[in-house]
């Protein structure tokens, strides 16, 4: 069990001035059992002429606002309280059949239509940033998704082969570019290897996700942690039967625990950017995030 | 009447194809509901025929009704096709398609409904998910937005041919922003107006009702049940295909024709931006895509629709016809699963039928499909567009094999329809009745509990003879859709109703910003194309006097006139500079470019092609003589092209017929539009403009000073470029002075072309304008005072001062430049005040995603 203390600031400097704009801010850490939101301010500056929340299609708490008089200047700081408890939620490795439960049987469980189902089965389908999964994405995945090895069995290799045989890179890619490209570059962040790994799992039909958040990063031993040093992390998480969603983070190799905080889930990144806007201006501007994840030390 | 009036209407109607036809019947004889317009049709002959035709085409083409064809070679503004032979429906066949067509658009209303709501079809597996989840359509953020009206789905046009039993089937629902009323009105107004003969005898049922009722039906879905909403029209602009029809319905119902940068959300409501202030509306009748609508929410990449917009929709603040959202049912995935749905919540079948379908989303569905494919015709569940319809009898192995690959990838994402031929019609094509495959386009709009049919619609027929799929992006003909009845009709078409509940589109105060930048530029550029060619013009004229008197004098001054054309026109180098030499040895090829090259900025060609942008802008404002003498001017312009014959006389020749008709048009512009419409905001242009031009003439030819005879030269050259000759000789009934010239073209007061005029006009002009609610004057009022304040007080004779060396009128010419930049400062501040686009919307972080 982990308290952590979490900021993110993005800050956004405008080259003329803005006259007006409107936001949307997807920031607020979630609450599901394992991670308990215990405290969550939003601090925008200039203050926002209106500000309401919502829900969206998917679940994710959203914050729009806009700001109605001239500025040079927009941050946003989200701070939150978050405790984190992993052993809260069920775990896969106990349930032995959920664990061992094949392709082929998964693949007929999700020819059912129940209106349970409705929510998950959309994420086998196509979505904006993971759209026309190329029979090279398909080959990748089908060397670990075989109709008679078990699903999980099947993730977990492909999350260890997108960590092998992928390089991270920050300059390599940036938000747009394709899965395809990524495919063959073999290169990119954290996203990157998200969306690849849910392109494989759906390129097989079966749902998977995406999941915006953050991760701890611990300094270099005997250094100390700085301030901001942090960044938004994402992984996925994929839908086995008769137990849920389980996630799996390429970018480290591991099932995700206490040091991942889940902000959001989409069918790709298109759907849970963590600030967007639209500005009235002519310039151009610069933006600078910060993010920083540390425990509590109570 | 005779048993086979029409043999020679039908003389070879059949010759080469056979097919199930409107009036023809298999045995050869004739439908009889066709018998009175056939009689009509053998009565006034063939010859007639082919004149009312080419009536017709001229009547559209003078009322400038188009259809745009984006890539079109022959440019993007198509003239619509209209063909002199109705089509016709007699009312015992009527009723039964208003029934299906009514049943189908309760139906889709029930549909949207739910994918919106609560989702009972896909819930109770009726409908398949993918066939709502994978459509490109199905718009999350709209999920669970509820709306004031007893209908969601407010207009609805359903495309129907007649199959080969007989029946009317159903090909296609459109349901995001239907396209063709204002086609089908037009079509109406035109054929009873050149070719009334045709109705003679005949009961057509009239659609003056329907228009009313859709009317009240924009006025009911007003949020908070406003009595008297505000009500616009969204398009995205001169470039869509059907912009033509959104002017036309805008003007028709007499409602703000709006881009979404008129627009903006602000304090949780929809306001539109007028020169004064901002007025909020109540009611869109959108012609823009759902997706485009709002580029905080859907696709970032839109600069059509309004940030925030989806945001107040959801909250109740303003209605928007039809919701966003509503293009998930154009959905061909729906159709195999119609009747069930259909059953689920009527218990009854569909009244019309449609087309077998197969979605590949099934098994077995997929497995048939794929083993039968050269039989059918392939479609994505999202696109209906010709380009994504697959005919598989004529694709070859590869192309087949390819679209195996496809459906197998996302087998979800397709349906087959069985391939089927529809009717024929007759269609009078050059001067014979030829059979043409006919699709109609019915109208249904929601009237409270009820849905309600236009009768009639609009026919689009195949554009060759043995074209099986009918669009209007290929370019295609249009028919009246008649519907008859044996009971009495007048043709008599009346549109009036309530007029309480509109923004008062004749008020200066109302003028949407936008169209009033548009009005603005229009005088900018019209004066600057006609001061351009007023002057090219001259020096032409000088250049061919120079053929005749090759005296020396006589080219010192023309090399001073074409200097002053590279000032003039700011197109530098031009004819000075360091490389001028080679363009003054062979000026005329310069002068050439100068008139028709369109990419050259500053030239007499860009400008009439910028004009041209403001001109389709506005053509709700604009009457039907402009259109015509418009487009003479392109027609005059298109020849010219053509012949490349780029000589003196010629190009002077081009000049003098272009300039007679421009001046035509903008006299044409002040009869045709109101002060309070936007007149103000041309007429500020056009006198800006000029004064500008105007001051950089002077600058360049009378600041200098030459000796006697070259002075004359220039004086003589200044003032009939100017059009001032007569008047100078009326006035002064001298020898040409610098002093006299100075005296009329710039001082005087009550000449229409002098400086100080315009300068009085323009500042009369803009103290008309609105100013902000808490200042009592605005900057650009302020800097046209200043600059009236200058000639005012101007003296001719320390306007005449040398300088020093004897070269130059010092006093003049900084007199000049500070008009000069006085004129662009309140230039640049009328846009400010009172366009406020300088500020367009753009993405906070601009991501480029490779959207679909």
């Amino acid at each position: 069990m982990t308290t952590y203390q979490l900021s993110h600031i993005t800050s956004y400097n405008y080259e003329y001035g803005v006259t007006f704009c409107h936001n949307l801010a997807t920031l607020k850490p979630k609450n599901f059992l394992g991670q308990t939101l215990l405290d969550y301010s939003l601090e925008i500056s200039p203050t926002p002429a209106e500000i309401s929340n919502k829900l969206d299609f998917f679940g994710n708490n959203i914050t729009r606002f806009s700001i109605q008089k001239h500025h040079k200047e927009l941050k946003v700081t989200a701070t939150s309280k978050i405790l984190r408890d992993y052993t809260a939620a069920p775990n896969i490795d106990e349930n032995i059949p959920a664990k061992g439960i094949t392709l082929t049987d998964c693949l007929s469980y999700f020819k059912q239509t129940t209106p349970e189902l409705i929510s998950v089965k959309q994420f086998i389908l196509e979505s904006i940033l993971i759209a026309k999964i190329t029979p090279e994405i398909k080959a990748y995945a089908e060397v670990s998704f075989k109709p008679n090895r078990s699903v999980f069995e099947a993730t977990y290799e492909l999350m260890h082969r997108i960590f092998t045989d992928f390089e991270f890179n920050t300059t390599a890619t940036n938000v747009a570019t394709p899965i395809q490209d990524v495919i063959k570059k073999k290169k990119g962040v954290c996203q990157d290897f998200a969306q690849i790994a849910i392109a494989c799992v759906r390129s097989v039909g079966l749902p998977a996700r995406y999941v915006s958040g953050y991760i701890e990063t611990l300094p270099p031993p005997g250094k100390e942690k700085l301030i901001g040093s942090d960044a938004s992390h994402a992984w996925f998480s994929v839908y086995i039967p008769n137990f849920g969603w389980v996630d799996f983070d390429p970018t480290n190799d591991q099932m995700p625990k206490n040091q991942h905080i889940v902000v959001a889930h989409g069918r790709d990144y298109y759907d849970v950017p963590p600030l967007k806007g639209v500005i009235y201006s002519t310039g151009r501007n610069k933006m600078n995030v910060e993010v920083d994840l540390r425990p509590i030390i109570s | 009447m005779p048993t086979n009036p029409n043999s020679t209407l039908f003389q070879n109607y059949f010759s080469d194809f056979r097919s199930y036809d409107e009036v023809l019947k298999s045995n050869m004889s004739i439908n009889s509901n066709w018998q009175k317009l056939l009689a009509n049709l053998s009565e006034i002959g063939f010859k007639n025929l082919s004149n009312k035709q080419k009536e017709i085409n001229w009547l559209m083409e003078e009322n400038g009704v188009t259809y745009n064809v984006y890539n079109d070679p022959k440019g993007i503004q198509r003239a619509w096709d209209l063909n002199v032979v109705p089509f016709l429906i007699h009312e015992t066949e009527w009723t039964n398609i208003e029934k299906g067509i009514t049943q189908r658009s309760e139906l889709l209303n029930l549909i949207l409904k739910d994918i919106y709501g609560e989702q009972e079809l896909i819930k109770n597996g009726i409908l398949p998910q993918e066939i709502v989840y994978a459509h490109r359509g199905f718009l999350r953020q709209c999920d669970k937005v509820f709306y004031n009206t007893e209908k969601h789905l407010l207009i609805h046009a359903t495309d129907v041919s007649r199959g080969p039993d007989g029946r009317m089937w159903v090909v296609n629902d459109r349901t995001q922003a239907p396209s063709g009323m204002g086609y089908a009105l037009e079509n109406r107004y035109s054929l009873s107006r050149i070719f009334p003969e045709a109705f003679k005898n005949i009961n057509v049922k009239q659609s003056s009702k329907f228009f009313y009722e859709f009317n009240q039906m924009l006025i009911n879905c007003a949020p908070q049940n406003k009595a008297n909403p505000n009500i616009v029209i969204l398009t995205p602009g001169p470039l869509n295909e059907t912009y033509f029809e959104h002017a036309y319905m805008a003007s028709f119902l007499g409602y703000p024709l709006v881009t979404g940068n008129d627009l903006v959300v602000r304090n949780g409501k929809l306001w539109m931006k007028t020169l004064k202030e901002l007025r909020q509306i109540d009611v869109i009748l959108k012609r823009v895509d759902d997706v485009f609508l709002d580029p905080l929410e859907l696709r970032e990449d839109s600069y059509l629709g309004v940030a925030g917009l989806l945001d107040i929709i959801r909250n109740k603040q303003v209605a928007i016809v039809n919701p966003i959202g509503s293009g998930v049912i154009e959905n061909s995935g729906l159709i195999p699963f119609m009747n069930q749905i259909c059953n689920y919540f009527f218990d009854e079948d569909l009244i019309l039928p449609q087309i077998a379908s197969w979605w590949c989303g099934q098994k077995k569905e997929l497995n048939y499909v794929l083993s039968n494919l050269n039989e059918l015709v392939v479609k994505r569940i999202d696109r209906s567009n010709r380009e994504n319809i697959f005919f598989c009898e004529f694709l070859n192995e590869k192309e087949l094999t390819k679209l195996r690959e496809e459906i197998l990838a996302a087998p979800y994402k397709f349906v087959a329809q069985a391939k089927i031929s529809f009717s024929t019609a007759p269609n009078f094509i050059n001067g014979a009745l030829e059979p043409r495959k006919v699709m109609c386009r019915i109208f249904s709009i929601a009237n409270k509990n009820k849905y309600k049919v236009m009768p009639g619609g609009l026919v689009r027929v195949a554009a060759e003879r043995e074209t099986l799929f009918v669009s209007n992006r290929r370019g295609g003909i249009s028919k009246d859709f008649w519907v008859v009845t044996d009971k009495q009709e007048t043709n008599y078409q009346s549109y009036s109703w309530d007029n309480s509940c509109r923004i008062d589109i004749a008020d200066i105060n109302n003028l949407p910003s936008n169209t009033a930048e548009n009005l603005f530029w229009s005088g900018r550029y019209l004066g600057r194309a006609l001061v351009t060619a007023r002057y090219l013009r001259m020096v032409l004229n000088r250049m061919n006097q120079q053929h005749y008197d090759a005296s020396a004098t006589d080219s010192e001054s023309l090399i001073l006139l074409y200097k002053s054309v590279t000032n003039i026109t700011s197109t530098f180098p031009g004819f000075s500079g360091d490389n001028s030499e080679e363009k003054l040895k062979n000026p005329l090829k310069e002068l050439a470019s100068l008139v028709i090259d369109e990419t050259r900025i500053g030239s007499f060609a860009q400008t009439m092609s910028s004009f041209n942008n403001s001109y389709y802008s506005l053509r709700s404002l604009w009457s039907k003589d402009m259109w015509r003498v418009f487009d003479s001017i392109k027609k005059l312009w298109a020849k010219f092209k053509e012949e490349k014959n780029y000589s003196i006389i010629s190009l002077t020749k081009l000049l003098d017929r272009v300039i007679t008709r421009l001046i035509a048009f903008m006299g044409l512009i002040e009869e045709s539009i109101l002060v309070n419409q936007g007149l103000l905001l041309y007429f500020i242009g056009l006198q800006t403009e000029q004064a500008m031009m105007h001051v950089a003439k002077c600058r360049s030819l009378l600041v200098p000073n030459y000796d006697e005879l070259l002075q004359y030269e220039i004086l003589e050259s200044f003032l009939s470029s100017h059009e001032s000759l007569n008047i100078y000789r009326y006035s002064y009934r001298s020898y040409l002075s610098i002093e006299n010239v100075i005296n009329l073209v710039i001082l005087d007061k009550e000449y229409a072309k002098s400086l100080t005029y315009q300068i009085k006009r323009i500042k009369k002009d803009l103290d008309r304008l609105p100013n902000n609610e808490l200042e009592t004057t605005t900057p650009c009022k302020e800097t046209i005072n200043k600059a009236y304040n200058i000639v005012k007080n101007l003296n001719v004779k320390s306007l005449i001062e040398l300088d020093d060396t004897e070269s130059v009128r010092e006093n003049l010419d900084a007199v000049l430049a500070e008009l000069s930049d006085l004129l662009h400062e309140t230039s640049l501040a009328i846009s400010d005040t009172y366009f406020n686009h300088a500020y367009q919307q753009t993405q906070l972080v601009t991501q480029s995603f490779p959207l679909p």
